[in-house]
């Protein structure tokens, strides 16, 4: 069978620090205004206290893209492995995949005129190497896993604040973060 | 997250014919003009790149090991080197703006000077120009004043490259001068754990992870040292807990199992409180309180007349039940491990609060152990040469003859041997006040580099005023800082991937080589060759007014710093072996103290100390009240994961996650006040005001408002517009100066604009 990439999320590890969405700038050498991936802190009534747990997330890779399905010159790509790959090179900067995407992955650069998104630096992956956002989360929180391998217990498809989507299905998988025992005044 | 509101849009025609499904179909004809492309993207091939080694050489504890990716003589990007067992790969979120910084648009091309400081009048001018007006201006104080103490060297923790150190050594060269020493950062906690232990010395963090139990106190590693997070969440996994204590509920916190949110500055009193339970339920580690320490019996009987825990708990607004527990948890583990942090420290009472966490540790035998330990920082991995540093005066050089210390935590000159004149010191968290106050001579000209007065001096209304005293005021930098702004000539520096270094940490035990990567962009020269180019211009003008070598090579110069010392601590056979990646100090244990012989004047762990006593402080780790409050709110100015004192969120790359500084205020005082989220806010003392946006948290306690410190570029926003220069209590002995009391200070706060 073949694989069907995916992030892991563990939001009990994940500290916020932005050092994946960053990771990415750095390695895709992103106009110094865009992101792929960006952390969102959870509103307080999902979690306790504000800014302290985070949805990291770029581009879901979902099962049934709807990226894919608005685009007029069929600039994506559902790779065999899963991942969604956009074609800068083809896209028109129509922004209906921007409009489509209930997770708001692609976003229009500005300066070029067109639309991008998260890679899941397939090429990196190809080369045999993590996704850079992976390799640079330094406390082990987002990880890239295959959907279609043994999955550890304890994963959850859609957390609060997260946009339940069962017909594009979305590839990201979570762990719940934990809130401390507080002693205050 | 947002919820799009273009989530359940269906409103393109083009998504009615091109459904998932029949997207599928069309592309499954062959030779259809609506065929997917493939993604034909060669897989990425490092071999492709030239890959340098670097080093983060900012005042982090992390330190990190970088490998940078060069292509056509430019920065394509970088990362964390594997090889060291620490950064393990990855950089944090500052580490990975360094391409933009190397390439950003307002870096400063070329040396400029400014008519009329603060107008903004810049014009660019020659090297040979800029260096000639300092060189000029530097023979006139001397001419004038009969030396050259009217020349200050302003310089910390921006570059803690070493061969940066001869900025140092470029001041020494012309002559004895004026020096800011201290450190606004630790003293006070270096001083209190060179009385009790003889020296600052932490274990290895990565032994962290053997601990059984962890309280870290005082100290936000998820944002200050997020490398250190691994050791943490590892130490769990095996079955430790995790205690966290601070007044405000940080990230690190939030990821605790358990969260004290102490009243700030009254951590002694806590660890008093501790220290008696211990005693009270016979759980004091005899064999160490007896055979490896002094003065336990004195401290136990302080403990026994003057500390309850009861007592503790009303100081501390900490439940008497809860330190029971922990304290009792915390004594049955073994390795139990506290992690004291730096801003626990920057209070009037920081340094005696270091010492009762020092002696609750203590009591519980978990020093020389390891993973446990009592961890602040380590300076045992720095024995370089300081070439670059110890320059010597030019002959029948003039200077100060009243009495001196060490110039700061890493000064490293012990034992040069004595001179007739030395440097004269200045406070450093007091710069302005020692600019205003300099007498015989006075101040005339300021030599800025690798530091940022205006972000990061204290009382920045009269750092301003002080300013105004200076003759001539040189800035070294890269950004158009507000520092920069009050200065007369500023001289583009290099980056770390322009230069060649070495950098070791003040926490972790690894050494990484920094190589040149690139040329300098534009006209940026290195600290080193602008220290040359100072002594050319000297000494043209007036032939042996500066010793500094005219000719310098960054490489040799780095290689300079090395000797069979740092060779034999790190297993090195040369330089070069660090090239192929960071190295380790091999150590006997992790543990610092490991054969508990203490570097104290009784070579044992000193509960009580004479030395502590004779410097004007009490022999024991006894309670100190902290300041007074002078206003409704405590006003604390942590770090920001996002910045680096004031280095980082200036980045456009940066802007993109953290545009915009806020005040966190608690719900409560926020209502109190009819602050409404989001709102703008004037926070004022009499100190100064700033005028910001609030966020209210409940992260943060009623009576306390917090401000990140950071310099945003298009922003006024300055957190030592309310910051005095109060002194800590301890500092002196290591560092020259005291702390300062940064965590102390007191604000009040209204809405403006009707709050909106």
């Amino acid at each position: 069978m073949s694989k069907r990439y995916a992030f892991l999320l563990d939001m009990d590890k994940c500290i916020g620090c932005r050092g994946c969405a960053m990771a990415c700038k750095n390695f895709n050498q992103l106009q110094p205004d865009m992101v792929w991936r960006q952390v969102y802190p959870l509103d307080e009534s999902i979690y306790p206290h504000r800014d302290r747990a985070f949805l990291s997330l770029s581009c879901n890779h979902c099962d049934n893209p709807a990226c894919l399905a608005a685009c007029p010159t069929c600039s994506y790509e559902k790779r065999p492995d899963g991942i969604v790959v956009h074609h800068q090179e083809t896209c028109i900067g129509c922004s209906n995949c921007i409009r489509s995407c209930p997770y708001g992955a692609p976003r229009f650069n500005k300066a070029e005129k067109h639309a991008e998104k998260c890679s899941l630096c397939h090429e990196r992956l190809d080369a045999g190497l993590q996704p850079a956002c992976v390799q640079a989360c330094l406390t082990g929180a987002l990880q890239l896993i295959d959907l279609n391998a043994p999955l550890p217990g304890g994963l959850v498809q859609y957390p609060a604040g997260y946009p339940n989507m069962p017909r594009l299905n979305p590839s990201t998988r979570f762990i719940l973060p934990r809130a401390p025992r507080l002693a205050r005044r | 997250m947002k919820k799009s509101e273009h989530a359940s849009g269906r409103r393109d025609f083009l998504k009615g014919l091109l459904t998932a499904g029949a997207a599928g179909a069309l592309g499954g004809i062959p030779g259809s003009l609506l065929a997917p492309r493939r993604a034909g993207a060669a897989p990425f091939d490092p071999s492709e790149y030239q890959v340098f080694r670097n080093a983060c050489p900012r005042n982090c504890y992390d330190t990190c090991s970088i490998k940078t990716y060069v292509r056509d003589g430019v920065v394509q990007f970088v990362e964390g080197a594997p090889e060291s067992t620490f950064t393990k790969g990855s950089l944090c979120v500052k580490g990975y703006t360094y391409p933009r910084r190397i390439y950003s648009p307002d870096r400063i091309k070329y040396p400029m000077l400014q008519e009329g400081r603060g107008s903004g009048n810049w014009k660019r001018i020659s090297w040979d120009e800029a260096m000639g007006r300092i060189a000029d201006k530097i023979l006139d104080i001397k001419k004038r004043d009969g030396n050259l103490l009217g020349l200050a060297l302003s310089k910390y923790s921006g570059n803690f490259g070493i061969t940066n150190n001869c900025v140092e050594g470029m001041m020494s060269s012309l002559g004895y001068t004026s020096r800011f020493v201290g450190t606004p950062c630790w003293p006070a906690g270096i001083d209190a754990q060179n009385y009790d232990l003889g020296d600052m010395w932490c274990n290895d963090p990565e032994d962290m992870a053997r601990a059984r139990y962890i309280i870290v106190w005082g100290a936000n590693p998820a944002w200050c040292s997020m490398h250190s997070m691994k050791y943490l969440y590892a130490a769990r996994e095996r079955g430790a807990k995790i205690v966290v204590i601070d007044p405000i509920l940080t990230q690190t916190a939030a990821k605790a199992d358990e969260f004290w949110q102490i009243r700030a500055g009254t951590d002694g009193a806590l660890a008093l409180g501790m220290a008696r339970h211990l005693l009270d339920r016979g759980l004091v580690d005899q064999d160490f309180v007896s055979r490896c320490a002094v003065g336990f019996e004195d401290f136990a009987a302080y403990l026994r007349a003057n500390v309850t825990v009861e007592w503790a708990a009303e100081r501390c607004g900490i439940p008497a039940e809860a330190i029971r527990a922990v304290t009792e948890e915390f004594a049955a583990a073994r390795p139990a491990t506290v992690w004291i942090g730096y801003g626990m420290q920057r209070h009037t009472n920081g340094g005696s609060m270091v010492r009762a966490i020092d002696a609750f540790v203590a009591m519980t035998g978990n020093i020389g152990v390891e993973g446990g330990g009592v961890r602040y920082g380590h300076l045992r991995t720095w024995g370089f040469n300081f070439h670059a540093m110890l320059q010597q005066p030019p002959e029948g050089s003039v200077g100060f003859t009243g009495a001196t210390g060490p110039k700061g935590e890493f000064d490293f000159a012990d034992g040069a041997k004595p001179a007739a004149y030395s440097d004269r010191p200045l406070n450093m968290n007091k710069t302005a006040q020692e600019i205003l106050d300099a007498k015989d001579p006075e101040i005339r000209m300021l030599w800025i580099s690798c530091k940022n007065p205006f972000a990061q001096d204290f009382d920045r209304n009269k750092l301003e005023k002080a300013f105004k005293k200076l003759e001539m005021v040189v800035s070294v930098e890269q950004f158009f800082t507000e520092t920069v702004r009050h200065s007369d000539i500023v001289l583009p520096v290099t980056t770390l991937f322009e230069e060649w270094t070495v950098n070791v940490s003040y926490w972790h035990y690894w050494l990484s080589l920094n190589e040149q990567a690139v040329k300098p962009m534009h006209e940026a020269k290195s600290n080193l060759e602008i220290a040359a180019l100072l002594s050319r211009a000297m000494n043209a003008r007036e032939p042996g007014s500066c010793t500094f070598p005219q000719e310098v090579d960054g490489k040799e110069w780095m290689i300079k710093e090395f000797n069979k010392g740092i060779y034999e601590q790190f297993g090195l056979s040369s330089w070069e072996d660090l090239r192929r990646g960071p190295a380790k100090a091999r150590m006997a244990s992790s543990a610092s103290w490991h054969d508990r012989k203490f570097a104290t004047p009784s070579g044992k762990y000193e509960f009580s100390s004479e030395l502590c006593a004779r410097n004007g402080f009490k022999a024991l780790p006894e309670y100190v009240e902290g300041r007074k409050a002078t206003a409704p709110f405590r006003l604390m100015t942590p770090h920001v994961q996002f910045g680096l004192h004031s280095q980082f969120v200036n980045l456009d790359w940066m802007e993109a996650f953290y545009p915009e500084p806020f005040v966190y205020i608690h719900p409560r005082a926020a209502a109190a006040r009819k602050i409404e989220d989001g709102a703008m806010t004037r926070v004022s003392n009499a100190v100064g005001e700033v005028v910001v946006r609030a966020c209210i948290t409940d992260t943060v306690p009623e009576d306390c408002l917090v401000m990140y410190e950071a310099w945003f570029r298009k922003l006024d926003f300055n957190v030592q517009n309310l910051v005095d220069d109060c002194a800590a209590d301890m500092g002196a002995m290591k560092t020259g100066a005291p702390g300062v009391a940064l965590h102390d200070q007191f604000v009040d706060i209204a809405p403006v604009g009707g709050g909106r």
